[in-house]
């Protein structure tokens, strides 16, 4: 009998995809977030590696370098205000069955150096309809002068920010 | 009835003319360009005594009215979108704001904390105003709420998008009286006989009171590439910025200054000048420099809000800035207050 609690799966999820094995120096956490529209409109969204704008709100502009494939880098420039302006990032992993997604930080004018971000979307019920739980985890280098802590609340913010504005832009009536 | 522009009070003859002023603006080391400046001659005009902006000897049989200037510096971040609004909408604002203040006259001395606070009231409404009118403001107050579940699609059309911001800082120029309101790092500045006097304080997450009212909202204030909000925004307080509204709020500092004969130049500028001149090497220059610029101003045939003089300065304050490494838009707004 499958056990179909999603606070259980939630949990077996992360176990299963968002494992990142940290060092001392570094900083890591997942996120969740539950989105009522059904996979596929959330999955069209978070695949395009190269339109990262879409839904993030801090990103100006997109670079892709080569096609939406795994070893293919984009540049990121961010928007003015921030202590970052742009960023190197590869495309790791792109699982259209799974619905996974893992990009890695190769380098770029921030202080989030190392970071490693995992995605994954899951089907779920929500008041009756197809809805999605989204997984986000990183890790990332704890940049000199800052704690464990600073790092995980200032990525946390970041990402939920994200998860919020991709939630608004697929829970709207298409 | 409004206290405003009555038509049929005379203009006072003790007023001051209007000083001549100018604005210069860089782009500088950025790739965009998101400071705007506004330089309104004659915004508005208040009945003389009112709000003490006004030195005439008033008689109270016939009402005058003397015009107020209007200076100010908007320093964007995240795009341009709450800047060029404010450019635009700010001043016009408060002169409705001022408007619709209370037809109370008197020009006693010991009435003065009662404009400032008047001042006080009438430049905190209007900024929040404007805060709520750009989409820095959520009106159902949820689009900061991260616990909120399920999106939020109030602020969709809002005219600045959730992380664009802008500071504001504004002078309102009278013959009597020099008012300044303050949201943000970027600064007024006076030169006063000689001598630097700073007209505001800058915003900024580590100045000890921010940092307490920003933690008591339950913010925090991260040094990541400076001291930021979250990590993430260098100022404590601005208009826009939805998503950090709980902690970058909009409420200004104002403050009233009594014009004085020794007073050289008022500058205005963003951070970008700010961050690489102090305030005393800036008034310097600018004091100098203004000597040397006005004996060459021909007859005023030009718009008061565009003098050369005032231009050459601000224009030579921002080459200065420049050539000292600054990597941000620069913009600077000089007043000529001898003139
Ligand atoms: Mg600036």
């Amino acid at each position: 009998m499958t056990n179909t609690d999603p606070a259980l799966l939630e949990g077996e999820y992360i176990a299963q995809r968002h494992h990142h094995e940290t060092l001392e120096h570094q900083a890591s956490s997942v996120l969740s977030k539950r989105i009522r529209a059904p996979v596929d409109v959330v999955w069209s969204t978070v695949r395009k590696f190269d339109e990262p704008q879409n839904y993030k709100t801090f990103v100006k502009s997109c670079i892709m370098h080569g096609d939406v494939r795994p070893g293919n880098i984009r540049e990121v420039c961010v928007i003015s205000g921030l202590p970052a302006t742009t960023s190197l990032e590869m495309l790791e992993m792109l699982d259209d069955e799974q619905h996974i997604m893992c990009y890695r930080v190769l380098g770029g004018d921030h202080r989030l150096r190392n970071y490693k971000s995992v995605v994954t979307l899951h089907p779920e019920t929500m008041n009756g309809k197809p809805g999605t739980l989204v997984i986000e985890s990183f890790s990332v280098d704890v940049p000199d002068g800052n704690t464990k802590d600073d790092a995980k609340f200032f990525v946390e913010a970041l990402i939920k920010c994200n998860l919020k504005t991709l939630a608004d832009i697929c829970e709207k009536p298409q | 009835q409004g206290a405003g522009m009555s038509h049929q009070a005379q203009h006072c003859l003790a007023a001051r003319q209007c000083p001549l002023g100018s604005k210069v603006l860089a782009c500088g080391r950025r790739r965009e360009m998101e400071d705007t400046a506004s330089v309104v001659p004659s915004f508005t005009a208040l009945p003389c005594g009112m709000m003490g902006m006004c030195c005439c000897d008033r008689e109270p049989a016939k009402p005058t009215t003397s015009d107020l200037h209007f200076f100010g510096i908007y320093d964007g971040h995240g795009g341009a979108q709450a800047s060029a609004y404010c450019k635009e909408r700010l001043h016009v604002l408060l002169s409705e704001e001022l408007s619709m203040l209370d037809k109370v006259e008197s020009s006693h001395e010991d009435l003065d904390l009662g404009w400032n606070n008047r001042w006080n009231k009438t430049l905190n409404d209007c900024f929040s105003k404007i805060d709520k009118e750009v989409g820095g403001v959520c009106p159902n107050g949820i689009c900061d709420d991260e616990t909120v579940e399920g999106g939020c699609a109030c602020c969709e059309d809002a005219i600045a998008p959730e992380n664009v911001g802008t500071t504001a800082v504004v002078a309102v120029v009278g013959s009597r009286q020099i008012v300044i309101a303050n949201c943000g790092d970027s600064r007024a500045v006076l030169s006063r006989g000689g001598k630097a006097v700073p007209l505001s304080t800058d915003h900024k997450p580590e100045r000890e009171d921010e940092t307490s009212r920003i933690e008591a909202a339950g913010g925090r204030v991260i040094c990541w590439d400076g001291y930021r909000v979250g990590g993430f925004l260098a100022l404590s307080r601005a208009i826009g910025d939805r998503y950090l509204k709980r902690y970058v709020i909009s409420e200004p500092e104002v403050t009233c200054i009594q014009r004085e004969d020794e007073d050289e130049v008022l500058i205005l500028a963003s951070d970008g000048l700010w961050d690489v001149l102090s305030n005393d090497y800036a008034c310097d220059i600018a004091r100098r420099a203004l000597v040397v610029a006005r004996k060459k101003r021909e007859n005023r045939t030009f718009s008061p809000g565009e003098d050369p003089a005032a231009a050459s300065v601000a224009a030579l304050l921002v080459k200065l800035a420049y050539s000292k490494g600054s990597k941000d838009n620069i913009s600077v707004v000089v007043v000529d207050l001898k003139s």
